[in-house]
């Protein structure tokens, strides 16, 4: 468990907040939150981050709804977890079939599209932003091999051979329980 | 439709997937195919809906629940979509007061590096659709460096790009 304990109004709030104004799908939302929950507010640390992310990823459906769960949980227990699910998602929910209905007139409007696209953008700069974030407390002289084995290594299996995130990340797992980091010890 | 019948269709779908659009074969498998009540043009429409709006891409499951069966088949969507996402907390139990061992955190460490290139590969095609000029461009920078270097809040970064995205349509930019 986290050693700062949040409320569970305010982490509700931050699971509202970003999980239905990022587009985009759940990566960036996931982005977000890492962003907002670690580095801003200092409520989840590096390692309960991993850990859901990586539970996440071998739960059935919707990766992000799996985090919100995980990570409401980490901080707070199961009531967190609930409404950490409940606050990412509903509003959301409730925007698809709204949009379901105007869908046609809505893809029309020059103005939604544009203001979309700008998102979409600095979706793509956040999620980058988000990545070095992870990355960046290895990016010692010591650490930054397992930086490029791993996040390069991740990066090369995806794009170059389709490798899935399980896949990837059950090779990162067994990577890093042979070559123990610095400190592990 | 029953609306009991389109969450468990939709559950079962969710349940054999493990990402968002992952679902879709056996969701048009089952209300296409088998069921007829939805016809290709709306499956179409509710994936175009759910992935439109913001939030996860398996939102579009309450998009096919509602043109199954109305607003019940919306609720019944949505409590699809969510179910399955507290299998997540035996695991997190089953792993909690191991994670002090140095491999198991080692390992853990080892993720969270893997993760931060997946973000990277998940940024790739989104980069390919939205950056399709210098602002485009102008703002997924600005928007990496105000993240990465100040503590500004995600949202108001989100807000301000929609804002001078809708902007830079009424100026023609």
């Amino acid at each position: 468990m986290a050693a700062v304990r949040p409320s569970i109004a305010a982490l509700t709030a931050i699971y509202a907040k970003l999980g239905n104004t990022t587009f985009g799908g759940g990566d960036p939302t996931i982005a977000a939150l890492q962003r907002e929950l670690g580095e801003r507010r200092g409520w989840l640390s590096p390692e309960q981050f991993a850990l859901a992310f990586s539970l996440s990823r071998v739960t059935p459906g919707t990766n992000v709804l799996a985090f919100c769960a995980a990570t409401g949980y980490q901080l707070c227990g199961w009531m967190a977890s609930v409404s950490a699910v409940l606050g990412a998602s509903a509003p959301s929910a409730v925007l698809a079939v709204w949009l379901t209905l105007g869908f046609e007139s809505a893809k029309r409007n020059l103005h939604t599209n544009a203001a979309i696209m700008a998102v979409l953008a600095a979706v793509t700069g956040m999620m980058v932003a988000s990545a070095f974030a992870l990355a960046r407390p290895s990016l010692t002289r010591q650490g930054w091999p397992r930086v490029l084995l791993l996040s390069g290594g991740t990066l090369l299996l995806r794009e170059a051979w389709n490798f899935s995130p399980l896949q990837i990340m059950a090779f990162a797992c067994a990577v890093g329980a042979l070559w123990l980091e610095d400190g592990a010890q | 439709m029953n609306p009991l019948l389109v969450y468990l269709l939709l559950l079962k779908a969710n349940l054999i997937s493990f990402s968002g659009l992952a679902s879709l074969p056996i969701v048009h498998a089952d209300f296409v195919q088998t069921y007829h009540v939805l016809t290709e043009r709306q499956l179409n429409t509710a994936v175009a809906a759910g992935r439109s709006g913001p939030g996860p891409a398996g939102i579009y499951i309450v998009s096919v629940g509602y043109l199954a069966a109305g607003a019940p088949g919306a609720v019944a969507g949505y409590l699809a979509v969510i179910t399955p996402a507290f299998l997540v907390i035996p695991l997190l139990r089953l792993l909690h007061g191991r994670v002090s061992h140095p491999r198991l955190r080692s390992a853990i460490r080892a993720i969270l590096l893997s993760a931060s290139g997946l973000l990277l590969s998940a940024s790739i095609p989104l980069g390919r659709d939205s950056l399709t000029g210098w602002f485009a461009a102008a703002v997924a920078a600005g928007s990496f460096a105000l993240l990465s270097f100040t503590k500004v809040e995600t949202l108001w970064v989100i807000l301000a790009a929609a804002a001078m995205g809708a902007g830079s349509a009424w100026m023609s930019l």
